[in-house]
């Protein structure tokens, strides 16, 4: 187990950091949403298509084992005909 | 650096943990799900609570102190459809809080992954014991199934059954052990969730990326206690629309008939979190091997932090890790599906691949994202 006190990450110990630049911009100055619908809704249609083709393949795939297994276990229950010929 | 002596212990703790607490400015949704299984156990806590106010554990009484209670104590139809489909959600916020942990390498943080396994094995438990008190038929009898399991251990097996069930068959003892343990064991768990929480706060939270986000944290509070609160309507609002709307719609119609031993249901099955270990448990022909494949479908996560370690953290940037983790996701809901299903063709064939699958994740997902390492 770690000594927490050697790990511990609080601001001002996060890391060794030189060199910091920071920005500001008084909240007068700026737009709280700026951008919100222009750029985030087609990020939204950009971040569909780049994970399409991972997660929509898989996914149906498995609804074709599902609706494959119902199709072939309602088979299995019906009367196949020939299936009572040794009993005539 | 925030000086903590001017603060008592108490709010110091609460401060560090949810208000000046430094947090990657880029976590997602998928990192909400820590908070709402927070909320899921407090209200699960709450509302068990208010229940078992009104409860008797008795064999003769259960079935009908539950029913009766819903018309004569006041708001308590509202208490139990809560803790009923507040437990669904849980698993839910599980399930998903684990596909997270797994996409994105949090098993890295070994202590944290570990202690999060145990606290999924002990509120598994307690959803067990909770689902036998009601004592309807699916009570009786699932407790029956599931007990009887232990049966299979070589040896000691027959006497480990005797002993959990207090008698020669699942009786009053049982309801009455089930109902003290369920009561207890959700403190165990929000004990083991504040150790859960410290061993996470010993390094801080990861990140979508999978690379270090010391230099640019921001304050829990607000960012992410709003973020929180966001995404806990999202998660209460379904909750609720369940409780109000449809509050039986996870449930098996079976748990409105009173236990009988001399009467077994046509299906056994365990509620729907529970299906995809039980079609892995079926899908063994043996009964100890069965046993042991439903022991593994959920200690295999233990395995995660010693699996095979790759350049990058998470599965952002492997394609072939990606496919077959979605690939995973898919087997998870047909595993789900097969354990609803009764033990015919071709359910029994298609659970045994599933299995087969189901477990393969865990032994490709290394070696396939260390070939990508190389290649690329």
């Amino acid at each position: 187990m770690r000594p927490s006190f050697l790990l511990r990450k609080e601001f001002g110990n996060l890391a060794v950091i030189r060199g910091t630049v920071k920005y500001h911009l008084s909240p007068l100055e700026q737009r709280a949403f700026a951008g919100a619908i222009s750029q985030g809704v087609p990020n939204i249609f950009w971040r569909f298509r780049q994970s399409f083709f991972y997660v929509v393949p898989p996914m149906l795939l498995s609804y074709l084992v599902y609706y494959t297994a119902e199709m072939e276990h309602d088979r299995l229950q019906r009367k196949q005909p020939g299936q009572f010929d040794h009993e005539k | 650096m925030y000086k903590a002596s001017r603060f008592s212990p108490l709010t110091s703790i609460i401060r560090h943990t949810v208000v000046t607490l430094p947090t990657p400015i880029n976590i997602s949704t998928w990192w909400n799900f820590g908070s709402l299984l927070g909320i899921c156990l407090a209200s699960q806590i709450f509302s068990g609570l208010v229940l078992s106010l009104h409860f008797t554990a008795h064999t003769d009484l259960s079935f009908y102190v539950v029913i009766q209670s819903f018309g004569d104590v006041y708001y308590n139809w509202w208490f139990r459809a809560l803790h009923a489909n507040g437990a669904s959600f849980f698993f839910i916020g599980l399930y998903l809080h684990i596909a997270r942990g797994l996409y994105y390498g949090s098993y890295l943080f070994k202590e944290v992954w570990s202690i999060g396994v145990v606290i999924l094995l002990l509120v598994m438990a307690s959803a067990f014991l909770g689902y036998v008190l009601p004592w309807g038929q699916m009570s009786f009898w699932g407790a029956t199934v599931i007990t009887s399991l232990f049966s299979a251990l070589p040896v000691i097996g027959g006497d480990v059954v005797v002993w959990l069930w207090g008698g020669f068959s699942v009786d009053n003892a049982t309801l009455t052990r089930f109902f003290g343990l369920h009561f207890v064991l959700p403190f165990i768990v929000a004990g083991l969730v504040g150790l859960h929480l410290f061993f996470l706060h010993d390094q801080g939270s990861s990140n979508p990326l999978g690379v270090s986000s010391d230099f640019n944290k921001v304050v829990f509070h607000h960012y992410y206690v709003l973020k929180d609160l966001v995404g806990a309507c999202f998660f209460i609002g379904p909750l609720l629309g369940l409780v109000y709307f449809n509050p039986w719609l996870l449930g098996d119609p079976e748990n409105f008939i009173e236990g009988n031993p001399l009467v077994t249901p046509h299906h056994i099955q365990p509620e729907w979190y529970f299906l995809f270990a039980y079609a892995i448990l079926r899908a063994v022909p043996n009964k100890l091997g069965g046993v042991v494949a439903l022991a593994a479908a959920v200690l295999v996560l233990f395995y995660m932090p010693v699996s095979p370690k790759t350049s990058l953290k998470g599965l952002s940037f492997y394609p072939w890790g990606k496919m077959l983790f979605f690939s995973l996701i898919g087997v998870f809901f047909l595993l789900t599906w097969a354990g609803s299903k009764p033990v015919e063709e071709p359910y029994v064939v298609i659970s045994q691949v599933l299995s087969f699958l189901y477990f393969s994740y865990f032994a490709l997902i290394g070696p396939i994202t260390r070939i990508q390492d190389k290649l690329l």
